[in-house]
């Protein structure tokens, strides 16, 4: 007996796991699962120490494409949301065909309340606009994908966005037959369900969803559907990958294909975290080649780091010290944005004007810290938000949700807030929603209190233009201090590597 | 971070960077709106409270880092109080407050005398051991430095080292700044921004109006 077991829950959080060694950033992936298959893609990950720049590959710019055809009534649909529920992964998204009928013009619309009209050959589809959203979605950018209306027949003025998207499932009865949807796909999945059965339970969704009568259906049925099942759907079969007979109750073979993409799906995201890892490990690293400012150390940062860093400092003190210190950051920022105007003031003051308008993103909710020091110094601001958090059981970041528009974000110059760098791999992220919303990477200031060496290094290495304001920086060896790191702060220093300032600073511990 | 500069001994100018003369070039315009006005003077007392704190001393302390380790950091010494310049300087007192929340301030009133042209102290309430504290004095203007030399009287009488006075402004003049460092060349002076000269009437040019009037709006 077999069963399809539910996944363990997971856990997603911002902490980069401690003593545990296989999901750590900061050790070598020795015990990462699938070694041999990640071996081998990484050999095509080279990283030239000439040309610093590495480019960086989103999980959602690659993602696992699965297509579900399968004659109508077949349990397409059921499939899907049960590989979707199995998975339980961040943006999955299911693009039904539903969606992509061609809009009808008055006489077709006329056919179609008339039961007449044909919606099951090809040629009622807009396959072209299908491709061109999966091509789409499959490069990162943010996508529109149509709502269409079986009351009214055509495609509403509605839409919906997506963007990020880890998982897609493309699911009609025609997923598996343009070569070029074909092309796009990791996995093809067939639905085989007899045609009796399919018959049934089109009949009852009919009538009871989409409000036909008996008579009109069966019409359908044996005008439309079933000579176009068996002329155009039922070829498509050779065309999948896999073949599931009897549809939802087949748990064996559902349990089989849910195993195999879960298995893809690691392998996917150990990549992805392999490659985030051997970031910025290669390169020549010298801070003053790249746009980063350091917070000096002086009276002032020396005393308010030490209060920070003190276990026994109060919340109320740590809240207003770092307060204190984020408004120092800020202002700092503020010294890469180099666009002002000359302006005479009064006749006889020739000052300056800023010409740049300025908007804040925030990485919730690290980022959130600094919220009341945005405010402090710029009180009209818009602030876009990013939910970005690593899996507990892999540590791979992984995105969430985001509110930013294209339009909002335009030829701003965008603070970027996160309270700690420790792997990088968030403001990397979070950097690239940036830049898949149209801004550009030298219009990005990243700001963070404290930052890790290997953090930093991972993020100029991907993006060298990007601008970077730190409060306090760690090193990744033990040497001759720096003169930002004086100290002698190490990258695997606790609170370096530790995501403790947004539970201090939001009083959740 | 930009670093102030000590462009003579004990005078701080804070780095005239864009962003700060862009925020000079808002508060100098006398079309700025009161609210803007107020706003970003703020801004500019923050910043230059927190140079005058980065200007006193430290000591060694060994801190206990959360997750077990420890390091030697640097812990504040010595209690500081604020003394403010009625009615002018009373507006640097929240920028004092954003950074010291508990921070005592004292007030001293200072008018000119109609008869003499003479400042004259009218008023002072200051903390009973202001003798051991640092002293950060509050006065937006230092034009001819008339008012703060005697203000630093005041602080003198009662007790106050004159090394541990730091005088912040938002605006000096040469002439304010010579007269100030002749008397008294220990106390340090902190300025957002140095013009050019006083005019005949005494008044900093270009400068930005009667900071009073314009922050209080009478």
């Amino acid at each position: 007996m077999s069963t399809v077991k539910s996944p363990k829950p997971r856990r997603f959080s911002r902490i980069a796991p401690d003593n545990d060694d296989s999901a750590s950033f900061f050790t070598s992936s020795e015990h990462l699962p699938n070694e041999s298959a990640i071996e081998s893609s990484a050999s095509s990950i080279h990283l030239d120490v000439e040309t610093p720049k590495s480019s960086y590959i989103p999980p959602w710019t690659e993602p696992y494409i699965i297509g579900v055809a399968g004659n109508s009534g077949s349990g397409k649909t059921s499939i899907s949301q049960k590989i979707i529920q199995e998975l339980n992964q961040p943006w999955t998204i299911l693009l039904s065909f539903d969606n992509f009928y061609n809009p009808l013009n008055e006489e077709e619309r006329k056919q179609a309340f008339n039961n007449n009209f044909d919606f099951d050959t090809p040629e009622s589809l807009d396959l072209d606009l299908l491709v061109e959203t999966v091509k789409s979605l499959k490069s990162g950018e943010k996508t529109q994908i149509p709502v269409y209306s079986f009351q009214h027949h055509n495609r509403t003025s509605k839409s919906t966005t997506i963007y990020g998207a880890n998982v897609i499932i493309i699911e009609g009865i025609y997923a598996l037959y343009d070569q070029r949807l074909l092309d796009l796909m990791d996995l093809k999945i067939y639905v085989d369900t007899d045609l009796d059965i399919c018959l049934s339970r089109r009949l009852t969704r009919d009538i009871l969803y989409r409000g036909r009568d008996l008579a009109g259906a069966i019409k359908q049925w044996e005008t439309f559907v079933k000579p176009n099942a068996v002329k155009y759907v039922n070829p498509t079969m050779n065309n999948a990958d896999l073949v599931i007979p009897r549809g939802l109750d087949n748990s064996i073979a559902i349990n089989l294909m849910i195993k195999h993409i879960q298995k893809q799906l690691a392998l996917k995201s150990s990549q992805h975290l392999k490659y985030l890892k051997e970031l910025g490990v290669n390169i020549d690293f010298d801070i003053a080649k790249f746009n980063i400012k350091i917070l000096p150390t002086n009276n002032q940062t020396r005393g308010i780091n030490s209060i920070l860093f003190d276990v026994s400092t109060e919340r109320s003190d740590f809240i207003f010290y770092f307060n204190r210190i984020s408004v120092l950051i800020i202002e700092t920022a503020l010294e890469f944005i180099t666009n002002y105007k000359p302006v005479r003031i009064n006749h006889n003051y020739d000052g300056l004007r800023l010409m740049d308008e300025i908007m804040a993103v925030n990485i919730i909710r690290s980022g959130d810290c600094f919220m009341s020091s945005i405010k402090k110094t710029f009180p009209e601001i818009s602030i876009g938000k990013l939910l970005i958090q690593s899996d507990s059981r892999t540590g791979e970041p992984q995105l969430h949700f985001d509110s930013l528009s294209s339009e909002m974000a335009r030829g701003k110059k965008i603070l970027l807030f996160d309270s700690q760098i420790i792997s990088g791999a968030a403001s990397i992220m979070a950097i690239q929603v940036l830049i898949d919303h149209k801004v550009a990477e030298s219009d990005i200031i990243l700001c963070s209190y404290l930052s890790t060496e290997i953090g930093l290094r991972r993020i100029v290495n991907v993006f060298p233009k990007v601008n970077v304001v730190v409060g306090k920086m760690s090193s990744i060896e033990i040497g001759e201090g720096k003169w930002y790191n004086e100290e002698n702060f190490k990258d695997s220093d606790w609170h370096f590597r530790n995501r403790f300032i947004d539970s201090l600073y939001f009083g959740t511990d | 971070m930009a670093t102030s500069q000590e462009i003579e001994k004990n005078v701080v100018l804070l780095p005239q960077t864009n962003q700060l003369i862009g925020l000079y070039s808002i508060i100098r315009d006398q079309k700025t709106k009161r609210g803007d006005f107020v706003f970003y003077s703020d801004r500019i007392i923050r910043l230059l409270v927190e140079e005058g704190l980065n200007q006193l001393p430290v000591e060694k302390a060994t801190i206990q880092c959360h997750g077990g380790n420890e390091y030697t950091g640097a812990k504040f010494l010595g209690k500081i109080c604020g003394v403010s310049i009625v009615r002018a300087g009373e507006s640097m007192e929240m920028g004092l407050r954003d950074c010291c929340r508990s921070v005592r301030i004292g007030k001293i009133l200072i008018q000119r005398d109609e008869e003499t042209a003479l400042p004259k102290l009218f008023y002072e309430k200051l903390p009973e051991d202001i003798s051991e504290r640092y002293v950060f004095l509050l006065d937006p203007m230092l034009a001819t430095g008339g008012s703060a030399i005697m203000a630093v009287e005041v602080l003198l009488s009662r007790g106050v080292q004159a090394d541990r006075i730091f005088f912040l402004n938002l605006l000096a003049a040469p002439e304010g700044i010579k007269a100030f460092q002749e008397k008294y060349p220990s106390v340090k002076i902190i300025t957002g921004g140095i013009d050019e000269k006083l005019d005949e009437n005494k008044y900093i040019v270009p400068g930005l109006g009667d900071f009073g009037d314009r922050y209080y709006c009478i």
